[in-house]
């Protein structure tokens, strides 16, 4: 009898957990189903050039940010944050970063402003679960062919020329990250791009990705990727760089969320010419 | 996976040793066992030489440590961080965080 009872309640744990098991990985799919829905949503259409943003997260879920909001004046407001940690708490934090963004994009009138309205509206949180995030936001103008951005304790994006074998870190920006300190104000600065330039916005995962030895990606190898592809379209250099990522990393676990945005301006001389040409025919 | 050394010099400062990579898998050994150690201190200090990479969860734990022993009336400083920690530190900004006075 006595053996009985025990075989029963055994039998009913393995049962529960068994179907928290179930539960707790629908919910976790469910949950990964809105993140990538979130993030995934569709880049803005614009004149002069394209944008586009991808993100691989380490574990099912993951806590990179970027987003796109186009603004009434024409400008398209970008922004790529991380989320401190992994996996579900950064997944919820990054959701409540991106409500933050999406509210401040609509009434701030620059990146620097945007930042500031995040901290301000992120920060007694943030402190309260101890935690914080890096953002960096610009404003493409594609009026004016100007970047303008602000960060925060963010990666400088990287400047692919499109006229020279270069790319570079863009200007360097201080701020303190999202939840760092509060009150912060931060500070806009404005770059003037040039036809077939690119801009590459990407979280650390990329250049901390290891392979089996624990080297690190690092920054050299991210920029002669960017070089050696920098003349194909946005979605095309995207796939060079995860593939590059990946054969470096030999198929070693990915540790941290990768993440990165492109900007790039069309080349509008062989617009003009692809225009032009059947009348020439 | 990180460990760490706890050696009481004589004028009552405990002096910690990290080893290892501070990330997301240190967050236990930090928060349950690291950090209570540590508050029954009066000023502290904690060796980076040896921790090769810090990454953004590490970066919040060390947040969370300095806070919550400045916030106890205890002095912490931070010292011997490597080179290339010392660039995440500088992007993050951290000594502007924590003050510089906590970097030695």
């Amino acid at each position: 009898m006595y053996k009985d009872g025990m075989t029963g309640i055994h039998h009913n744990n393995t049962g529960e957990s068994a179907d928290m098991d179930k539960t707790l990985k629908r919910e976790i799919n469910m949950a990964r189903n809105i993140q990538s829905q979130l993030l995934n949503g569709k880049p803005p259409v614009f004149e002069g050039g394209e944008v586009l943003g991808s993100s691989v997260p380490a574990r099912l879920i993951g806590g990179d940010y970027f987003d796109f909001y186009p603004l009434l004046n024409g400008k398209i407001r970008i922004v790529i944050g991380d989320v401190m940690g992994k996996g579900i708490p950064a997944a919820m934090l990054m959701i409540l970063t991106r409500g933050a963004f999406r509210s401040a994009a609509e009434t701030t009138s620059s990146p620097a402003d945007t930042l500031t309205s995040m901290n301000q509206a992120l920060y007694s949180d943030l402190r309260t679960l101890k935690s914080f995030v890096t953002l960096l936001c610009a404003d493409w103008d594609p009026s004016t062919f100007t970047l303008t951005y602000a960060n925060a304790g963010h990666n400088l994006p990287l400047y692919i020329k499109g006229k020279e074998s270069i790319v570079e870190e863009m200007p360097k920006v201080k701020g303190i990250m999202v939840g760092g300190l509060p009150d912060q104000v931060y500070t806009n600065y404005t770059i003037q791009l040039h036809e077939k330039d690119a801009i590459f916005f990407y979280t650390d995962g990329i250049v901390e990705a290891q392979n089996n030895e624990k080297e690190q990606y690092k920054l050299d190898r991210l920029i002669q990727t960017l070089i050696e592809n920098k003349q194909k379209c946005v979605g095309e250099i995207e796939q060079s760089v995860m593939e590059s990522i990946e054969k470096f990393t030999e198929g070693a676990p990915q540790r941290d969320d990768i993440t990165m945005v492109l900007l790039k301006i069309s080349d509008q001389q062989a617009e003009i010419t692809s225009l032009n040409s059947p009348l020439i025919k | 996976m990180i460990d760490y050394l706890m050696k009481e010099t004589e004028d009552g400062k405990i002096v910690v040793r990290l080893n290892g990579d501070l990330d997301i898998d240190s967050t236990e050994i930090v928060e349950e066992e690291l950090l209570p150690a540590m508050e029954k201190y009066k000023k502290a200090n904690i060796d980076f030489e040896n921790v090769p990479f810090v990454d953004s969860s590490g970066m919040g734990l060390l947040l969370n440590i300095v806070q919550s022993l400045k916030e106890k009336g205890i002095n912490v400083t931070i010292s011997n961080v490597r080179e290339d920690v010392q660039v995440v530190f500088d992007l993050l900004q951290i000594p502007e965080i924590l003050g510089d006075e906590t970097f030695i």
